[in-house]
């Protein structure tokens, strides 16, 4: 078995195809960590000038308005948060000019928390959100922007607890560890799982090109899929290191961060954040992306044997991929038991991170329960596999 | 050894193996000749299980049978067939192909080596095979099953592309391979070359399976049995049947002309060469019948 995974491997990696998804993997991670990173601009970003002219702007309002009985609701209103406000607002421009980053966290957080007491409940009805959230189309923008606020005082808070150094960039997320957990979050796990579908889709059906070569071969149907399934997890897993060059580059511009910076999650409890470490949060991606392949590995290894078409094989594929596209309604998960569907899980850092389950307004779309169904459905593949390619009568080639 | 029981098999209707039961033994050399088409690669498919016959069955030493896929895995450790030129890897080395295979069936390395020197592979054995000729990618197949060194080796067209050197290289090896007990079942065009080192050979026609020898019993013996004539008129043959009435007068496809002198004696076969003299042919041998003349012979009706 091992000479056969070796010789399969052999082919894997001296496939074209396979070698021309490693080198547009490369040019896209290049072109990203050059060209795509260096514009990444945060809602949430350390912008001095605005925290200033905020500030200022507050401060001359709290010391010119004079209250009595004829003064408007809203200036009563405005001076009784403005105070508390602009003290945290106060704490954070002096700290960020003194470049003591600890205290610009801590009084970040609580500038995020107050920001959000008062914003989301909007019992006025005129405070917003960073306008950043209020974009055309956006019917969500007042959600969006309670996230994010709580998401900021969450990691602010955890970065005046934690042990990582901090800088401007690790504020802005732009090191290269919170560049790939933003890309988690975002079409990463996407582009690893085409990927895998890319690298996988031939891996049974390319052996009809070679037929008395391999038919003959002293090994069953059965292990032979099993190999190829294994060299395919490895093909796709490798996948991973063009990926990583674009790291490299952006950890060289804008640090790498550290395993012990925060990750906030979500949870629909009362602290609606929690935060994870990074090399955690890493882990559990990781670990997610590797039952991803196993799932589409599996799956088209079952459909390969059943339908022996390689076109058949993208299509099924693709289909797993876009499925959540089709029915995703957001606040609408738990009315659809979403969780059960293993789509439903392909946004993995978005899942890890609990955002999914903000999206759907549900609580069940997890990590624990991702892995379960994910290797539920792989188990039942390789269960069909097994059982069709060992039918006496059943040709692999 | 490999017995095939009651093989038959079908394909839209028309059969291409009719109830064929056959042993083949250890230490044997079987050919297989018949035109393209007619079911020689269809009944090694059989015997590898690349194809389910209709009926019948593959029985291996007494015991093996393809009835599950287990039993399958076992009976390819000890029968392979030669893989076609066409399904090699260009991108890897001759050397990798040879490997591969000999890793797969576990055999001894040192196999590897000896077939490259054997078969004067050594000069190109690192290349990619995509460079390859046909003879040297040919050859390379055909050390891919000396390598694996299976009990049962099945050939098709193992001499196809090869230049005669190498059919004779190639030959010699065979007989090696016999000598050491393996049974070889070769289905070749060289048919004189078949003819040398062949233990049984068999025709293959309307899907049966016809051993040479039950389609002429004296075609082992070695006596003259025949008077091949290259060329020869229409009236001469006629002039030779008045003179000769009881000798044959058999015409080939190939224009032969094959007198069938089974059990002349000396007399009697002076008598036909004087014939001839006196006709001025002299393009003529006695001999016995060849496999060639046999084939013409079998196959000149379709």
């Amino acid at each position: 078995m091992w000479a056969y995974f070796k010789f399969e491997f052999l082919q894997f990696i001296s496939n074209r195809k396979n070698i021309a998804i490693y080198v547009i993997l490369l040019f896209f991670s290049c072109d990203f960590a050059l060209k795509i990173a260096p514009t990444y601009n945060p809602i949430e970003r350390v912008d001095v000038s605005e925290i200033e002219a905020r500030y200022l702007t507050r401060e001359a309002f709290l010391n010119n308005v004079v209250i009595d009985e004829g003064t408007h609701y809203l200036s009563s209103f405005a001076v009784s948060i403005f105070q508390e406000w602009n003290e945290y607002e106060g704490e954070r421009l002096e700290a960020i000019k003194q470049h003591n980053l600890k205290e610009y966290a801590e009084a970040t957080s609580k500038w995020y928390t107050y920001a959000d007491k008062l914003t989301f409940p909007n019992a006025m009805g005129v405070l917003y959100y960073n306008p950043g959230y209020y974009t055309f189309g956006n019917i969500y923008a007042t959600m969006d922007g309670h996230y994010a606020y709580l998401y900021s005082a969450s990691r602010y808070k955890a970065y005046t607890e934690g042990k990582s150094n901090l800088s401007v960039n690790v504020f802005e997320e732009r090191t290269a560890l919170q560049t790939l957990q933003r890309l988690l979050n975002s079409y990463l796990p996407l582009i690893l799982i085409v990927s895998c579908i890319l690298l996988t889709v031939d891996i049974v059906l390319k052996d009809r090109r070679n037929p008395t070569l391999l038919q003959g071969l002293p090994l069953s149907d059965w292990r032979k899929l099993i190999v190829k399934g294994l060299v395919s997890l490895l093909g796709s897993l490798i996948s991973i290191i063009p990926l990583s060059v674009g790291l490299l580059i952006i950890g060289g511009r804008n640090g790498f961060g550290d395993f012990d910076l925060p990750v906030p999650i979500y949870s629909s409890g009362k602290d609606a954040f929690s935060n994870i470490l990074m090399g955690e949060y890493l882990v559990q991606n990781m670990l997610f992306i590797v039952f991803w392949f196993l799932f589409i590995i599996s799956l088209l290894l079952f459909v390969s044997v059943l339908l022996k078409n390689e076109f058949a094989n993208l299509v099924v594929g693709f289909m797993f991929v876009i499925a959540e596209f089709i029915y995703f309604e957001r606040g609408l998960g738990a009315v659809w038991n979403v969780q059960w569907y293993p789509t439903s899980y392909v946004q993995v850092g978005q899942i890890i991170s609990g955002y999914r389950n903000f999206l759907y307004g549900s609580e069940t779309l997890t990590f624990g329960s991702g892995i379960l169904v994910m290797g539920l459905c792989t188990f039942i593949f390789l269960v069909f596999t097994f059982l069709i390619s060992n039918q006496r009568k059943f040709k692999l080639l | 050894m490999i017995e095939l029981k009651n093989i038959a098999v079908q394909f839209s209707g028309r059969d291409i193996l009719k109830d064929i039961s056959v042993m083949f033994n250890s230490g044997e050399i079987i050919g297989l000749v018949a035109p393209n088409g007619t079911g020689k690669s269809t009944l090694m498919n059989v015997i590898m299980n690349y194809i389910n016959p209709n009926t019948g069955k593959v029985i291996l030493n007494d015991e093996l049978e393809y009835t599950n896929k287990k039993n399958e895995v076992k009976m390819h450790q000890l029968v392979s067939m030669m893989p076609d030129q066409s399904d090699l890897y260009n991108q890897i080395s001759g050397k990798e192909h040879l490997k591969i295979y000999s890793s797969m069936w576990n055999s001894n390395p040192k196999l590897i080596d000896n077939t490259i020197q054997e078969l004067g592979m050594a000069s190109y054995i690192h290349k990619s095979t995509g460079t390859y000729s046909l003879g040297m990618r040919q050859r390379l197949c055909f050390a891919m099953q000396i390598v694996s060194d299976t009990q049962v080796m099945l050939m098709d067209e193992v001499m196809n592309g090869l230049d005669p050197t190498h059919v004779e290289l190639i030959s010699q090896i065979l007989v090696k391979k016999k000598s050491e007990g393996k049974t070889i079942i070769v289905a070749s065009h060289l048919l004189e070359n078949l003819e040398k080192y062949a233990d049984r050979i068999f025709f293959i026609k309307n899907g049966e399976l016809i051993l040479v020898n039950s389609i002429s019993p004296g075609f082992e013996e070695r006596e003259i049995t025949i008077v091949r004539i290259s060329e020869m008129t229409d009236k001469l043959k006629e002039e030779i049947s008045k003179e000769f009435p009881e000798t044959k007068v058999q015409s080939l496809s190939n224009g032969t002309t094959l007198l069938d002198v089974r059990g002349y004696d000396s007399g009697e076969l002076g008598n036909i060469l004087a014939f001839l003299k006196e006709n001025q042919i002299t393009e003529f041998s006695f001999g016995k019948v060849t496999l060639n003349d046999l084939y013409s012979m079998f196959y000149q009706e379709e």
